[in-house]
């Protein structure tokens, strides 16, 4: 059984400079600069769409909420995600690069630690982001999640590693110094929308 | 103790060994002529090998020369080693299920998911979501999402399915999408999500879906007259949904379809008879009765002669395994080995516990927490080899080295070292495989029993009760407290407070259940919160150990009377445990009896007891000689 529709879409509209939240129901969402905009979908072609949606639909069934934060100035995953949950009012995110690398911070971990760390992109799929986004939730709640099954895989690196390479350059170049980070919000097309 | 002041004490220098099951211990000391006696220093290792076999040497020696190391003294001054006469006692484990739980046609879905959606009782006809629409206007319909089906989609195809007039009452998801979906219907419903084998749910089928708001259990499908509400049954047939219902209790969503002979059974699974001789009497008695059926019958057939299992049953089985076991065990190179036959099972300790299981015939991995029984069987043996040991010890040492003493009364005397205990003293050697008790009356009688089950069984208890699958693991939750990490800087203990900390705990440990090992925060991989894990480990605790002790008390006092005994020390690795000290005291408490932790020599806590009482009981040997030579 498949589903019906055809390929959904994202684009991120700017709503604003991001703050810090107060409510310790949200989970923040750092995007990479050239997520959804530049890029369109990860190193394996997994729609940024998906990856999105589901990021949220984990939270969301978790009971909790997610908020957007475009990350304008490094492209770094653990400087985004570790100045995310410094804004997350659980203290608790989710950070993302246009080539699929994810990771889940907390607030008083070092900068460069982590809760869950996701590095091979290549082995990433949308029911792997959907348990990512379920697990930063729970975290949130203060619950303990099982840690979301990391595969492995030792091709992946002398396969993928010049893609990746060169998807990490173009990401830099979307980088403009200086800009604080944006809170968007994710419009999703065409397909039947939620 | 007769130490003197200025110069190094005058005398024969002696060591006490005591080979356990798991370690040895050494104690030296210079015994004077009037046999009085100065301690000199103590040390223990790990047993190396099986206790009582000649592997047992090199652990000795390790023990006895790290001894005479903290002393300052050298191999070559030792007058006498003193080994003990290990109690030939070893005991072996087993554990079967007892019941199980099977749901036939597909009835039940009572899997617990964390996220259900919606919430309320929805009634009707099972139909996939692809065929919604055959459903005829005005009739209610519980539609089954198959996997594959993105929450959008799904929810989109229901709303559409509304507005045409299908009458859906309620879902039933394959995915962990409850929540997405009822957050996108115009119509809220109850749905149940996580159903793996959705495709097993008979379609065309009238079927109920219940959701309880969160923090509650479902109020209609639990109750039998609910079910026979919802589904118009009769008298008879609400007696047969009746376990459909208790198999739904304390749920907080639920799915029942009515199909034409669709059951949930709990069934007892026939394990066989256990046959206990012993007394005189051949008694049996039902494995599947229960561990307290078991211990009444146990307690009737005292002493115990041997135990089987009926052959061809799960008991047979279990007690053959043992018996297995412990003919490896005893069985000596160059020997011919022990006949299986001969090894006779002197005690039995059965206890209830529960083992969580999936559900036969579940459709989305139902845990049910089935019955077992746990049974801990000690054998004694007739082959015990500490002499050889001895003569290996005295080659590798250059010193004389001899059978101390039996080991049990040799405990009595080390424990009458502890400041404030006198005769009579029973002493209750809380060990790994087996608690032994022994008893030191007034007139200086001593008797000593072993009963079977100790520290073993309680990690075997809390291994299978949490389902950790991790012996490890098990050890560290039975040796230590548990906490939960709050957040990187503090962790709530298990008696509700909080401790912070000033480095950061590791993220490894955030947000879960942990036991506290002197080694730092350690994470128990478990679903179940701290209070369940806590719950589990006492239980086990007090199974084993409180019934245990109380069981080995009955057996050494006079009379079986426990009012007769005066003072209880309490030895053994497991004496050193945080919480089974306080729980054995308290269960002895009604009976007036002084009980604590024992501390050997007033410094060594409830370690060393064997090893010292040998030095003293050849202390008292060489006084005796010293008044009457020729005797």
């Amino acid at each position: 059984m498949s589903t019906p529709t055809a390929e959904r879409t994202v684009s991120l509209r700017e709503v604003g400079p991001a703050r810090r939240g107060t409510r310790p129901d949200e989970v923040v969402i750092a995007l990479s600069p050239a997520f959804a905009g530049h890029f369109s979908k990860t190193i394996v072609d997994v729609p940024h769409a998906e990856v999105l949606r589901q990021l949220m639909a984990g939270i969301e069934e978790q009971g909790v909420t997610a908020r957007l934060v475009r990350v304008l100035d490094t492209a770094d995953l653990a400087a985004m995600s570790h100045a995310a949950a410094k804004m997350s009012g659980s203290g608790i995110s989710v950070g993302v690069l246009s080539r699929g690398t994810t990771m889940i911070h907390q607030k008083d971990l070092p900068r460069l630690s982590n809760l869950e760390l996701f590095p091979q992109s290549p082995l990433l799929d949308a029911p792997v982001f959907r348990m990512i986004g379920s697990n930063a939730a729970q975290y949130a709640k203060g619950e303990s999640p099982q840690p979301v099954p990391t595969r492995n895989d030792q091709m992946a690196r002398p396969r993928w590693q010049a893609k990746a390479a060169l998807l990490h350059l173009k990401e830099f170049d979307c980088i403009e110094a200086g800009r604080g980070p944006v809170e968007v919000e994710a419009v999703f097309g065409p397909g039947t929308a939620g | 103790m007769g130490a003197r002041e200025g110069g190094p004490p005058e005398g024969l220098l002696v060591v006490g060994v005591d080979i356990g099951n798991s370690t040895t211990e050494a104690s030296l000391a210079v015994v004077a002529p009037d046999g009085s006696i100065t301690h000199l220093g103590t040390d223990l290792t790990r047993t190396t090998g099986v206790k009582g076999t000649p592997e047992n040497t090199e652990g000795a020696l390790k023990a006895i020369r790290g001894a005479l190391a903290r002393a300052g003294r050298s191999a070559g001054e030792v007058e006498t080693v003193l080994l003990n006469e290990a109690t030939p006692v070893i005991s072996g484990l087993a554990m079967e299920t007892i019941t199980e739980t099977i749901i036939t046609e597909s009835t039940m879905i009572g899997h617990n998911p964390t996220t259900p959606g919606g919430e309320g009782l929805g009634v009707g006809t099972t139909r996939s979501i692809g065929e919604l629409r055959e459903q005829p206007p005005g009739e209610p319909v519980v539609c089954v999402v198959p996997p594959g089906w993105d929450f959008d989609d799904a929810a989109a195809a229901l709303n559409a399915a509304v507005a045409d007039g299908v009458d859906v009452v309620a879902a039933i998801l394959a995915g962990d999408d409850a929540v997405l979906v009822t957050n996108r219907l115009t119509r809220p419903i109850p749905v149940v999500d996580e159903v793996s084998a959705v495709e097993k749910v008979p379609l065309g089928m009238l079927a109920a879906v219940e959701v309880a708001a969160p923090g509650r259990t479902i109020r209609t499908l639990s109750n039998s007259y609910g079910l026979a509400t919802v589904f118009g049954l009769d008298p008879t047939q609400t007696r047969q949904v009746s376990p459909v219902a208790r198999a739904l209790t304390g749920n907080r969503s639920a799915v029942v379809v009515r199909t034409p002979s669709g059951d949930v059974t709990d069934r007892r699974i026939p394990v066989g008879e256990l046959v206990l001789r012993g007394a005189g009497k051949t008694l049996r008695v039902d494995v599947d009765a229960g561990a307290e059926a078991i211990m009444e019958v146990v307690g009737r057939a005292q002493p115990l002669d041997d135990a089987h299992g009926e052959p061809g049953t799960h008991v047979g089985g279990m007690l053959a395994q043992v018996r297995d076991t412990m003919a490896d065990v005893m069985d000596i190179a160059g020997q011919p080995d022990v006949p299986v036959s001969e090894i006779a099972i002197r005690d039995v300790l059965a206890v209830d516990t529960f083992v969580p299981a999936e559900v036969r015939g579940g459709l989305a991995g139902e845990v049910a927490l089935e019955n077992a029984v746990a049974l801990a069987a000690m054998v004694r043996t007739s082959r015990s080899r500490m002499q050889l040991v001895a003569d290996l010890v005295s080659e590798g040492l250059g010193a004389a080295a001899e059978i101390g003493g039996v080991e049990g009364e040799m405990a009595v005397g080390g424990a009458l070292t502890t400041p404030g205990v006198d005769r009579p003293v029973a002493v209750l050697d809380l060990g790994g495989g087996s608690t032994d008790a022994a008893l030191l009356t007034r007139e200086g009688e001593c008797t000593a029993v072993h009963v079977a089950g100790a520290g073993e069984l309680v990690t075997k208890l809390i291994d299978s009760e949490l389902a950790l699958g991790d012996r490890e693991v098990a050890e560290g939750v039975k040796w230590f407290p548990l906490g939960k990490v709050e957040s990187f800087f503090h962790l709530r203990h298990e008696d509700g407070t909080v401790e912070f900390v000033d480095e950061p705990l590791p993220p490894h440990v955030f947000a879960r259940v942990v036991v506290l090992t002197p080694d730092g925060p350690a994470p128990v991989p478990t679903r179940h919160g701290l209070d369940h894990v806590r719950r589990v480990r006492r239980e086990a605790k007090r199974r084993v150990f409180v019934v245990n002790a109380l069981r080995a008390l009955r057996q050494v006092a006079p009379g079986g009377n426990l009012r007769a005994l005066e003072f209880v020390v309490l030895l053994g690795g497991s004496a050193l445990d945080f919480e089974i000290p306080d729980m054995i005291a308290d269960a002895l408490a009604p009976h007036g009896i002084v009980c604590g932790t024992g501390n050997v020599l007033g410094t060594e806590g409830p370690r060393n007891a064997v090893a010292s009482g040998l030095v003293r009981a050849h202390a008292a040997l060489l006084a005796e000689q010293a008044r009457c030579p020729t005797g």
